[in-house]
């Protein structure tokens, strides 16, 4: 790391950053109307575009400042935080690159390059940034280091080696078996021995010594970022709704790329304020919530505003999502005195690599919670441990709890997959089903 | 002189075997047979698919989609259960999803094959799955008996050797077998009694020297060899396989020779690390690589044909690299994507074709 580089980087980050972020401010962007369906927007909103802005801004000077890895979302990145690395979130920047509607783009170059088209379009989106240099977000900078857990998905590990080879750059896997029954002591053994494992070798890179008791704070971080994500998401059991399924699939963000850091603490703080206000005022998300929605699988980005909009206007709202639960329903299991086996409990159990009992039993729980009157499933071509259960889960639920159930065949990010006509009608059909069921 | 697979199994359960159906790919087998448990592989059980695609996605593999049709066919011949070993998200996804969701009348089991690097956390994790996975096997079969392991693991090792004597072989020309015999051979692996496989292993010829000279010899890779149709077609070209980087094929049995057993736990911990690198396994792009470079140089192949089977992302990650480095090092290449339908296709037929006059050209050129 360069004395320059560093420099440059704090410079950016105290004085250039806030400076950037004010002048975005001054210059107003022209607002796309919105329907009278929406209640008031979230203040916070603001904050959430500024902190990831700032993110993604400073990441272009972190060349020379700091170490760059890039991670998967269910990795346990309190462990290269306690090493300071500045840390790139590929899935969130295809997530990016999906809402701005421009995945089939970069997955083109991926597929030109001999990438399959069958292959998820997170990882195909990566893969044509990483060949093209091609971001909505100016500019990432190169990892050093790749850090990935295939507790989400055994893609990401397929995907990530692909980088590492690409690029010759290590690859530092966190292997998590599969919760097929339950996680197994030796399971447990397994998980945290492997994260002492890494110690050394990130000793190793970074020339850095581990600091228990900062990682530790770290811990703690993380831990209270993702309760108070639980939170801010279990107030959506009121009625109305304070925000919808879809501003959560925005304010999810920092939980994911941001967590152990205090920016992802201050933000959430401020969001569970602004929320909770919300609930005792009875401001509703959408101003006539008339059907409480549940959500299955990963958004569909390039679509979130057609979506709300189109449910809104029906006077529906999506109140809860296995998705956006995600990354609060294990942290009960993180014990900051016992922080390897309880990592292992917390990183090992997500939903994504629980079996589908877990997941059936979740969803019940969070239909009768959230007071839910029907249910979208999108099944994504892109996520197969997302996907490959979804017809017998809707199948369940809708025979157990007579709920109104839709599947809609889409993609995250690769806007190709969509199918306007054919979705429209599914989800009209859907809509009427449900408002015949509640009046019925 | 290869028993008709389904016949096989009727006749076995009819005699009071134990048959456990298994999805691909890795599994302790030694394990099984030491509980008096015939292995019945299901790959690519044939006929159409119907009640499966009413619980699986169109994007879904045709492995994983033909696996839960025969699932839900309840077949016979599988009165022990199925075992799903952890080997891609679809099939994991699979087995939850038969197990808890869709039911089925026999048990269902999973055995979890580590996807990170071999050290010596690994190894320690792999002893401790085979020990949580006897006792799982115990709990409906009854206590093991040890030395009944013993005696597996030393057979499972003499068709390893067998195995590697035959592959040999057959990079030397020295095997009298087309192409679908020589893979109906490998694949009778999948539902004979190692004693009955071993026999069989045992009752190939080999012959002193060259059987014939090929001059278009292919090395295969992929999961699945392709239909018995693609593989005589390839006869009719005078095309030989002398080599094959399959999944269902020499990815699972050793690199090289382990020792005698002594320590049966010790022994298959050794042996699953020994295995070839593999898509599955998430091996190294490096170490696939230098392994596929040192077949095709050791089997002095003229060319390589990979069948890829639709939406199988673990092969595909690994395919574009491997194409990549083939054809900077002018390997010919032929890539078939498969459904696992019957028959050869036209176009495969016509690609295939092209393929061979290119790979004379560059022989003779
Ligand atoms: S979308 Fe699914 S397959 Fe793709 S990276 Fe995410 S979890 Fe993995
Ligand atoms: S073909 Fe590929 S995706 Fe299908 S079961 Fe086999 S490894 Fe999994």
């Amino acid at each position: 790391m360069s004395l320059v580089g560093k420099l440059k980087y704090q410079f950016m980050k105290d004085i250039g950053a806030p400076a950037l972020m004010s002048l975005k401010d001054l210059k107003q962007h022209r607002k796309r109307p919105v329907s009278p369906a929406f209640g008031p927007p979230l203040k916070t909103n603001k904050r959430l575009k500024e902190i990831l802005s700032r993110h993604y801004f400073l990441a272009r000077y972190v060349p020379g400042a700091k170490q760059v890895a890039w991670v998967t979302s269910g990795a346990p990145v309190e462990l290269l935080r306690a090493f300071d690395f500045y840390t790139i979130y590929p899935e969130n920047h295809s997530a990016l690159v999906g809402a701005k509607k421009q995945g089939a783009d970069y997955c083109t170059i991926a597929e030109n390059d001999g990438f399959s088209q069958d292959l998820c379009s997170y990882a195909r989106i990566d893969l044509g940034h990483m060949l093209s240099g091609k971001t909505p977000a100016g500019k990432l900078p190169k990892p050093d280091l790749l850090f990935c857990s295939n507790n989400i998905c055994q893609t990401v590990l397929y995907w990530y080696k692909a980088i590492a080879h690409e690029l010759d750059i290590p690859l530092i896997h966190f292997d998590v078996p599969f919760v097929a029954v339950e996680q197994s002591e030796a399971d447990v053994r397994y998980l945290a021995q492997q994260l002492l494992d890494m110690i050394p070798i990130l000793e190793q890179f970074t020339g850095k010594v581990f600091d228990l008791k900062q990682f530790e704070i770290i811990l703690k971080r993380s831990q209270e970022s993702s309760q108070t994500w639980g939170k801010i998401l279990e107030l959506m059991q009121a009625k109305p709704a304070p925000m919808t399924i879809f501003d959560a699939f925005g304010h999810l963000a920092p939980v994911v790329s941001l967590r152990g850091l205090p920016v992802a603490q201050d933000y959430y703080d401020l969001l569970l304020k602004e929320v909770d206000e919300r609930v005792n005022k009875g401001i509703g998300a959408i101003t006539n919530e008339r059907y409480r929605l549940i959500w299955d699988n990963i958004a569909v980005w390039y679509q979130v505003r057609y979506l709300a909009t189109f449910f809104a206007e029906r006077n529906m709202n999506f109140v809860t999502a296995t998705y956006t639960n995600a990354w609060a329903e294990t942290t009960g299991y993180l014990d900051i005195k016992d922080p390897w086996s309880s990592m292992a409990k917390t990183y090992g159990q997500i939903i994504l690599n629980n079996n589908l009992k877990h997941r059936l039993g979740l969803m019940r729980k969070m239909i009768k919670n959230f007071g839910v009157d029907g249910m979208v499933m999108h099944s994504t071509r892109s996520c197969k441990p997302y996907s490959v259960g979804q017809f017998d889960l809707r199948k369940a639920l809708s025979a157990e709890l007579k709920l109104p159930a839709v599947i809609i065949d889409a993609d995250i990010a690769d806007e190709r997959v969509w199918s306007q006509q054919q979705i429209q009608t599914r989800l009209e059909a859907f809509c009427e089903t449900l408002e015949d069921t509640t009046l019925g | 002189m290869i028993p008709n697979r389904k016949k096989y199994l009727k006749q076995q359960a009819q005699n009071g075997q134990k048959i456990m159906g298994v999805l691909p790919a890795l599994y302790p087998r030694e394990l099984l047979w030491a509980f008096d448990i015939l292995p019945a592989e299901i790959w690519d059980p044939p006929g159409d698919i119907l009640r499966a695609n009413a619980h699986l996605q169109a994007t879904i593999c045709p492995i994983v989609k033909r696996g839960l049709e025969f699932i839900l066919k309840e077949s016979a011949s599988v009165n022990a259960g199925y075992l799903f070993p952890h080997t891609c998200d679809s099939l994991q996804n699979l087995a939850t999803q038969v197990k808890d969701l869709i039911g089925t009348s026999q048990p269902v089991y999973t055995f979890y094959n580590p996807k990170a690097q071999f050290n010596k956390t690994t190894r320690r994790y792999y002893l401790d799955l085979l020990q949580d996975f006897q006792t799982t096997l115990e709990t409906k079969f009854g206590p093991l008996n040890r030395a009944k392991l013993m005696a597996a693991c030393e057979l499972g090792s003499k068709i390893d050797i067998r195995w590697l004597t035959l592959q040999n072989a057959r990079r030397a020309d020295q095997l009298e077998l087309t192409n679908p015999e020589y893979f109906q051979l490998v694949r009778a692996g999948e539902y004979l009694k190692p004693e009955d496989y071993l026999t069989l292993l045992n009752q190939v010829e080999v012959q002193a020297g060259p059987v014939h000279q090929s001059n278009r010899r292919l090395l295969l890779s992929g999961i699945l060899p392709p239909h018995e149709e693609t593989l005589s077609f390839l006869d009719e070209l005078s095309v030989t396989i002398v080599a094959d980087d399959l999944l269902s094929g020499s990815r699972r049995f050793p690199i090289t020779q382990l020792d005698t057993p002594v320590d049966p736990f010790e022994y298959l911990t050794d042996r699953h690390f020994l295995l070839p690198p593999c898509s599955t396994r998430a091996s190294n792009l490096k170490e696939r690589i230098h392994h596929l470079q040192k077949m095709i140089s050791e089997s002095q192949v003229h060319g390589v044909l990979f069948n890829i089977i639709k939406f199988c992302e673990p092969e595909l990650f690994d395919h574009r690299f491997l194409v990549k480095t083939l054809k900077q090092n002018r390997v010919p290449l032929l890539s078939l994507e498969t459904e696992l339908l019957p028959g050869i296709s036209g176009q495969d037929r016509t690609r295939i074709e092209a393929f061979i006059e290119m790979l004379d050209e560059q022989v003779s050129g």
